[in-house]
């Protein structure tokens, strides 16, 4: 296992997705971040982070993830989260990201719901 | 403030009725100051962890953290409640100094700054509780995951998660070593001695960990893993990430991190237990079937031969066992007795009971019963065998026309003819153990039995057999039975031998396997 992150993205029709593999810490974090503005200022204003690679997670991490959901909120747009791990999920949830975010057990029913 | 247009103060109304939108208005209310006060640039300082950080900018020139001591002329400072108010030129300053748009400026900066610590709070309690729920659920996983290499890493994933490192190994405790069992983020050393002094102080709480403990890492912190009974490994963390990079551990990492480390004790003992149980299971299985496939070596009755009654019987004393017997028919007229003990017990003598059983019936195909079959069986055991291994045999071919019978015994108990008419002869050794020496010559020996006669060959674990007092049941008690049972049917002698070893043994364990053949001639 690597403390590293790769982010890969696929631009679709009017939604990209991210995909994680590796750790959401600080570096990986500012990764996300990086990508996911850049992506705004290309104008998506829907994102679906997909976190099948990602098994861990930490507090730096997810303060980043809140700092890009607001952000989306601030241009009216939305962000969600699917495949992830039980843990991590529990973690959205407790800390507030799924409140704003929603989570969802597949790529497939997040493309649907966010897309629609 | 009076000139400012009122589509402004109406921009600046609906931004303050929102909630969410205080960064927009900060951004909103600097720029009007700005533009009332005739700046080029402005920018707010709120104080964060000693140092002034801007907070919102209209305008560019102007650094991101503002050090007084280098402040240029050219700048204008206003002091502010929590912070500063910048612009250029340092003239716009003057004019905003007791502004009722400057004031509304700094509680609007006021009221960001105690909304985003309210929001850091709220984060660290949340934070808190992921860490109880870490806790609460790795001790879950002591009734849930048996999994022992899935608990292992979920572990050490936890532990570099909740504090936040950057990366981390598990080391479990095994043959009075620390052995690596897993990395995340870099490599480690392979192993520790237990009592490694510089790594026993940093479990302790010292600073200096042993260099290979987890070299990446530029700090450090470490704690065992540890049952009632004892450590069972250690969990190392390194690195605490921060938005700045990485840094030292807090003093109370490492309460959290050994309280996670106890937790994380019971669960991988758990599995580990689980896991010991599943083998031993798995042995027994093993050993059930052993004991099953070593029942079908030994017959499962005797030859029906008109004129002679004959019987064998064994017990191992574990569940398979390194005594052999058996009786077969060879040619039609001549029966084949042999009873064999394998040195040792347990499924290595069993094994070589397996080797004797099949070289033995693969010979007889070949050649008759007698010296040169066991000098060739010898070799075979020798070869087959560590040097430590070897079999005491004792072989028959008996003539059931004339009674004749021809015995070789190979370093055996010596067998018992008791005749008729009371006297007793031995069937002694005429030769060493199979499996000892290479080149070994065997010689027959016969007798003729009788009507009357009753043959008893038996293994050691017969006469070895121990009271409570540590007394031997013998050869004495043996004769005693047979001479008891020599004119009733065979089988009462079969059961009344055993029962009366286990008599004499009054509960003390079997400690070697016992065997028993008995022939008679009627």
């Amino acid at each position: 296992m690597t403390e590293s992150l790769n982010v890969t993205v696929d631009r679709r029709e009017g939604l990209a997705v991210l995909y994680t593999e590796g750790y959401i810490n600080n570096q990986g974090g500012e990764e996300i971040a990086k990508l996911a503005y850049k992506l705004i200022d290309e104008g998506y204003k829907v994102l679906l982070l997909n976190l099948a690679g990602t098994k861990i997670v930490n507090s730096i991490g997810i303060s980043i993830l809140i700092e890009i959901i607001e952000k989306m909120i601030e241009i009216d747009g939305k962000l969600g989260f699917c495949c992830l791990t039980p843990t991590i999920e529990k973690t959205f949830h407790i800390m507030g990201l799924a409140q704003y975010a929603p989570i969802f057990k597949d790529e497939a029913a997040a493309v649907a719901q966010l897309g629609a | 403030m009076a000139g400012a247009p009122q589509q402004a103060w109406d921009e600046l109304l609906t931004l303050a009725r929102d909630e969410t939108s205080d960064r927009v208005l900060l951004d909103r209310l600097l720029d009007l100051w700005r533009r009332e006060h005739g700046a080029e640039a402005a920018a707010l300082y709120a104080e964060k962890a000693g140092l002034l950080r801007q907070e919102a900018a209209a305008g560019s020139g102007l650094p991101a953290v503002f050090d007084e001591s280098s402040s240029r002329p050219e700048v204008g400072v206003l002091r502010i409640p929590g912070g500063r108010l910048l612009c250029l030129p340092a003239s716009a300053a003057e004019a905003g100094a007791g502004d009722p748009l400057t004031l509304l400026l700094a509680a609007t900066l006021k009221n960001c700054r105690l909304k985003a610590d309210l929001k850091e709070q709220q984060f660290q309690v949340n934070y808190r509780v992921v860490e109880l729920e870490a806790l609460y659920d790795v001790g879950l996983a002591v009734a849930a995951t048996l999994d022992l290499d899935r608990l292992s890493e979920e572990i050490l994933l936890r532990a570099v998660s909740l504090l936040d490192a950057r990366r981390g190994a598990l080391y479990v405790l095994e043959d009075g070593r620390y052995r690596l069992d897993r990395t995340f983020g870099g490599e480690a050393g392979g192993w520790f001695d237990h009592d490694h002094p510089e790594l026993r102080d940093f479990l302790l709480g010292g600073d200096t960990a042993p260099a290979d403990l987890l070299p990446a890492a530029r700090y450090l912190l470490g704690v065992p893993i540890q049952v009632e009974s004892g450590a069972r490994g250690l969990l190392a963390v390194g690195d605490k990430e921060s938005r700045r990079g990485v840094g030292p551990f807090l003093p109370g990492d490492r309460r959290t991190l050994g309280l996670f480390a106890n937790q994380a004790a019971i669960a991988l003992e758990n599995a580990r237990l689980h896991l010991q149980a599943l083998e031993k299971e798995r042995l027994e299985r093993e050993m059930h079937l052993a004991a099953e496939i070593q029942r079908q070596i030994l017959p499962k009755g005797a030859p029906q031969v008109e004129g002679y009654a004959m019987a064998g019987w064994n017990r191992p004393a574990r569940q398979v066992g390194g005594d052999y017997y058996d009786l077969f028919l060879m040619r039609g007229d001549r029966l084949g007795v042999v009873v064999g003990d394998v040195s040792g017990k347990g499924i290595p003598a069993a094994l070589m009971v397996s080797v004797l059983h099949s070289a033995l019936h693969l010979l007889l195909d070949q050649t008759e019963l007698g010296p040169p079959l066991l000098e060739r069986l010898n070799r075979h055991i020798l070869e087959s065998s560590t040097p430590n291994k070897f079999i005491t045999m004792l072989l028959a071919d008996l003539d059931l026309a004339s009674g004749t019978f021809h015995y070789i015994n190979a370093g055996h108990n010596p067998g018992l003819l008791l005749r008729r008419d009371g006297r007793v002869e031995e069937l002694g050794a005429s030769g060493v153990p199979l499996g000892l020496l290479a080149g070994i010559l065997y010689q027959s020996r016969f007798a003729t039995l009788e009507p009357g006669d009753l043959v008893c060959l038996y293994s050691d674990g017969i006469t070895e057999a121990e009271s409570p007092t540590d007394e031997e049941f013998g050869t004495d008690r043996l004769l005693d039975l047979m001479r008891e049972h020599q004119d009733r049917p065979l089988q009462e002698l079969l059961e009344a031998i055993p029962a009366a070893v286990t008599a004499f043994s009054q509960g003390s364990p079997q400690g070697d396997d016992q065997t028993l053949v008995l022939l008679r001639r009627e």
